[in-house]
């Protein structure tokens, strides 16, 4: 299903969670939606599911208008299903009737003999790994089965637009990994549209086919994960998503000087926007540490942590800090003096994103 | 897709006119049925033959009788919230952090004294420890006769009073102490505080703005407490504020009425202050706590525990188990005062009680106004519930209030309301459609003093369903009907069927507002007892409360067991 979203504003009161939002989405794109909390991502995604309706402008699934100022159709009513934070599983029911009652119930499902719908049930439970645990009730799964329970609720009645809400924040680390390439299977197997709201740029960088960043209500960018990750276009997505370093100075073409310094950094892949407001974003690992020379930013460094194949260290140059991540044959000691310069090679970075 | 159209016509959005004129219309009806009647009763206590007049005022407040109730009330009213208090404060402590057993039986044992009637409760402590009393008997046999305790006294009054609220004090602070994070006192033992240093400086702040509100519930509770100071006070000759309304009600004299509006006003100002405080004090308290329900002991007790658990026995045979069972017993005696052999003992008192005509019309007309009420109240409350638990706003909320004055005034200020009101339920148009001296205005009166049970019981069932369960079976294109039967109505039944029972039974056994309401064809269970106890036919008394517990009994079992047959199904679900 593609989506297409137009000057979409939402006010609670006087608060306005969602600002002019424009998006437009194509059939069976796996979009994802970034930002911290209170950015108005879960606001968005209720609007996009009809659970609520906007204060102005307009959404339309597959071309028909579904919401506007005036008008709201109901979320039974748009051939979608929706994935919950907290699973929502009905606890007197087991696993076998959550997917019974989408199927009999879900507007856009073909009507099934027993027959079908007991191999269709079979089938969704082969998907999400749950055969042996048909008759169970929900108080009898651990979080990771609940969570494929919610997941084979929401792909049944195969909708065409899945909708996801943090479905793995409720779930501890090493699952969400599993669970996000069991996200990826079910994606490749339903073809269905899906948007998925996260806050953790690992799910969304892995995952989506585009990402869209926000922050207070707006839109900061919309791409394909190497571009949010390599091609920031603000200092908020540079720094959420990147987790980069702002450095302050200014720009003259493609070269920059930091502040306070007669240094010439040089770089052809920022934006427009950065070189405006005299800014160069760095992440971690496009810093090089050098022993301390004269002629180049110094720092000292504050804390040192082992991470297994680098060090991340945090710095303080001219009383900003710096996080810096560096491999770990080169060893710095903590209150040493040390040189900073961007370890970029020409137009592009050297290393692949990581996640 | 074709549901454009189809969506359109569903979901058109109210205008706002239409909205505003449902609310306009729900808060004129909700103030019609829950505010007026007091609004009556106020302006009742300032009109005379000629009008506006403060003369009522001025003859109750100088007479040296209303001087001597009202002291009277104060004794009681301080004392009795004294022993709930620290009964209540105890067995919270002792069952929210400490290791004792068989916690559930202890709580069963502490809701004994809420769910029976305290006039009950009155009964069975005379039949008890009284100067004719079982106890006293027992003592003789042993050669240590003590002539028995009076309770038709202060003092009997008072500590009948302070088991009967104990649990409302009970109820209110276990979870004051289970939501202190155990971490806060942790953190002052960490710090260097001592036991005793942390639980006086950090545990009892964090606690008292709870335990102190759960201390005025039982300050309100004495204050409308009727059935223990007109079983126990009338007879000793100890009138209180509410059996003093009662007296002046039924005594039909001149301006009595009028008396009795104004001393309701004071009974009501004394309520609206406590119930203030409490609301304060709560809203103190909820500021403080907000974390989760902690069921863990937090102490243990070592050897100790057995001394405790004995000393809790002990104090429950004495105070609930003996007490009922000394009354049980001599409902079988053919006569009062008689010895337990078996020619003495016979089923006559029972069986007077089954079958004469006006008993029985008693219990028809109690389990028609309870069922009737607990029926409406079902639906009605359960609505509410659910737009306040879903929707919420101002108007709800509003409602919600104006739900909860006629159950937080006292029962006497209630019933006088009523009478007021439904006289004449148009002010200024001479019309009075008959309610009062019907068993409408019973109906009516039950209706308007519990629904808020309801209210209370499916506001809690409701919020215990996450919203997210109910969208999700909406994204799944279930129907309104659908959602309800399938989803909704399993969840919520047992927490709604636990109002709806407590409204029955609170119906069923209630004798303060029937006492001031009810005509000769709507007696109920409570007054029938009333006047078996005034006309010295104890033995009756004894008979017919022995079966309300039982029954009471009998329809908790099967709550419990209906209860119980629903969870099994839905097991615990932490998700």
């Amino acid at each position: 299903m593609t989506a297409e979203i137009r000057q979409l504003n939402k006010f609670f009161g006087n608060f306005q969670a969602l600002k002019d939002i424009n998006l437009e989405t194509s059939e069976g794109e796996f979009i994802a939606i970034l930002g911290p909390s209170g950015c108005g991502k879960t606001t968005l995604l209720r609007l996009l599911a009809g659970f609520s309706a906007p204060s102005g402008g307009e959404i339309y699934l597959d071309g028909e208008a579904v919401a506007s100022k005036t008008m709201n159709v109901p979320p039974e009513k748009r051939n979608l299903n929706m994935v919950f934070q907290s699973f929502a599983l009905w606890p007197h029911m087991n696993i076998e009737d959550h997917i019974r009652f989408a199927l009999k119930n879900h507007r856009y499902m073909e009507k099934l003999n027993s027959k079908e719908m007991n191999e269709r049930i079979d089938e969704i439970l082969r998907i999400v790994g749950l055969e042996q645990f048909k008759h169970r009730l929900p108080g009898e799964l651990s979080g990771g089965q609940k969570q494929r329970v919610s997941l084979a609720r929401a792909i049944a009645p195969a909708p065409r637009l899945l909708l996801m809400d943090e479905p793995l924040s409720n779930l501890d680390a090493e699952l969400r990994i599993e669970m996000r390439r069991e996200i990826q299977k079910i994606h490749k197997i339903t073809k269905a549209s899906i948007v998925y709201v996260t806050h953790d740029q690992g799910e969304a960088l892995a995952m989506a086919d585009r990402i869209i960043v926000m922050n207070d209500g707006k839109i900061e960018q919309i791409g394909t994960p190497e571009e949010i990750y390599e091609s920031p276009e603000t200092s908020f997505v540079a720094t959420f998503v990147g987790k980069a370093n702002l450095f302050k100075g200014a720009w003259k073409d493609e070269v920059f000087k930091p502040e306070g310094t007669q240094l010439a950094w040089r770089q052809n892949n920022v934006t427009g926007s950065f070189i405006k407001d005299g800014i160069f974003p760095l992440r971690p690992e496009q810093i090089r540490l050098t022993k301390a020379e004269e002629e180049k930013l110094q720092g000292r460094i504050m804390t040192k942590q082992f991470q297994g194949k680098e060090y991340h260290y945090s710095l303080d140059v001219n009383g900003r800090t710096v996080i810096v991540h560096m491999p770990i044959n080169e060893s710095y000691e903590i209150g040493e003096t040390v040189s900073i310069e961007p370890d970029i090679i020409w137009g592009w970075d050297k290393k692949a994103p990581e996640n | 897709m074709n549901f454009n159209k189809d969506g359109r016509l569903h979901n058109a959005v109210y205008s706002s006119f239409s909205k505003n004129l449902i609310k306009a219309f729900v808060l004129i009806i909700v103030f019609f049925i829950f505010i007026m009647p007091v609004l009556r009763l106020v302006i009742m206590s300032f009109i005379g033959d000629d009008g506006m007049t403060s003369d009522f005022y001025r003859d109750v407040l100088s007479s040296d009788r209303t001087w001597t109730v009202l002291s009277n009330t104060a004794i009681i009213v301080i004392l009795s919230t004294l022993i709930s208090s620290v009964l209540g404060i105890v067995f919270a402590w002792l069952i929210a952090y400490t290791d004792i057993r068989a916690k559930n039986i202890i709580q069963l044992f502490i809701f004994l004294p809420f769910i029976i009637p305290s006039y009950i409760i009155s009964l069975a402590w005379v039949d008890f420890f009284g100067g004719q009393g079982t106890l006293n008997t027992i003592l003789e046999w042993f050669g240590m006769a003590s002539g028995g305790w009076n309770l038709y006294s202060f003092s009997g009054i008072i500590v009948v009073m302070g088991i009967s609220h104990f649990p409302l004090v009970y109820l209110f602070t276990v979870n004051v102490f289970r939501r202190i994070p155990r971490e806060m006192e942790h953190a002052a033992r960490a710090s260097g505080a001592g036991r005793w240093h942390s639980f006086k400086n950090i545990l009892i702040p964090m606690a008292l703005p709870g335990i102190a509100s759960g201390t005025f519930i039982a300050f309100l509770g004495s204050l409308d407490n009727f059935g223990t100071p007109a079983f126990l006070g009338i007879p000793g000759n100890i009138t209180v504020l509410s059996t003093y309304i009662y007296q002046q009600v039924i005594g039909f004299g001149t301006s009595s009425f009028n008396y009795a509006a104004v001393l309701s006003v004071v009974l009501g100002v004394i309520a609206v202050i406590g119930l203030l405080i409490q609301w304060f004090l709560l809203r103190k308290s909820k500021r403080i706590q907000t974390t989760q329900l902690d069921m863990e002991p937090r102490y243990h007790l070592g050897r100790k525990k057995y001394i405790i658990e004995f000393l809790i026995s002990l104090f429950f045979l004495v105070t609930s188990i003996f007490p009922l069972l000394s009354m049980a017993s001599s409902s079988f005696l053919n006569a009062y005062g008689l010895s337990f052999t078996p020619e003495n003992l016979s089923l006559d008192n029972f069986e007077y009680v089954m079958t004469s005509s006006s008993t029985y019309d008693a219990i028809m007309n109690s389990l028609k106004f309870a069922g009737v009420t607990a029926g409406i109240g079902l639906f009605i409350g359960t609505f509410i519930a659910y737009i306040r638990v879903r929707k919420g706003g101002n108007t709800i909320r509003t409602v919600e209030t104006a739900i909860t004055i006629p159950y937080a005034l006292p029962g006497t200020v209630l019933a006088l309301a009523m009478i007021f009101t439904w006289i004449n339920p148009i002010p200024r148009v001479d019309w009075n459609p008959g309610i009062y001296g019907s068993a409408m205005i019973m109906y009516i009166a039950y209706f308007t003093r519990f629904l808020l049970l309801q209210v209370r019981g499916s506001i809690t069932a409701f919020q215990q369903v996450d919203i997210e369960i109910e969208e999700a079976a909406q994204v799944n294109g279930s129907k309104a009907m659908v959602k309800w039967r399938k989803i909704l109505i399993p969840l919520i039944l047992p927490g709604v069927l636990s109002g709806t029972v407590l409204v029955f039974l609170t119906a069923l056994t209630e004798l303060t507002v029937s006492a001031l309401l009810y005509s000769s064809t709507s007696e109920t269970i409570g007054v029938s007892i009333l006047s078996f106890q005034q006309s010295g036919y104890s033995l009756y008394a004894n008979a017919f409360s022995t079966l309300i517990v039982l029954t009471i009994i009998v329809v908790y079992l099967i709550l419990f067991t209906v209860q119980f047959f629903i969870k099994r199904k839905v097991k615990s679900d932490d998700s």
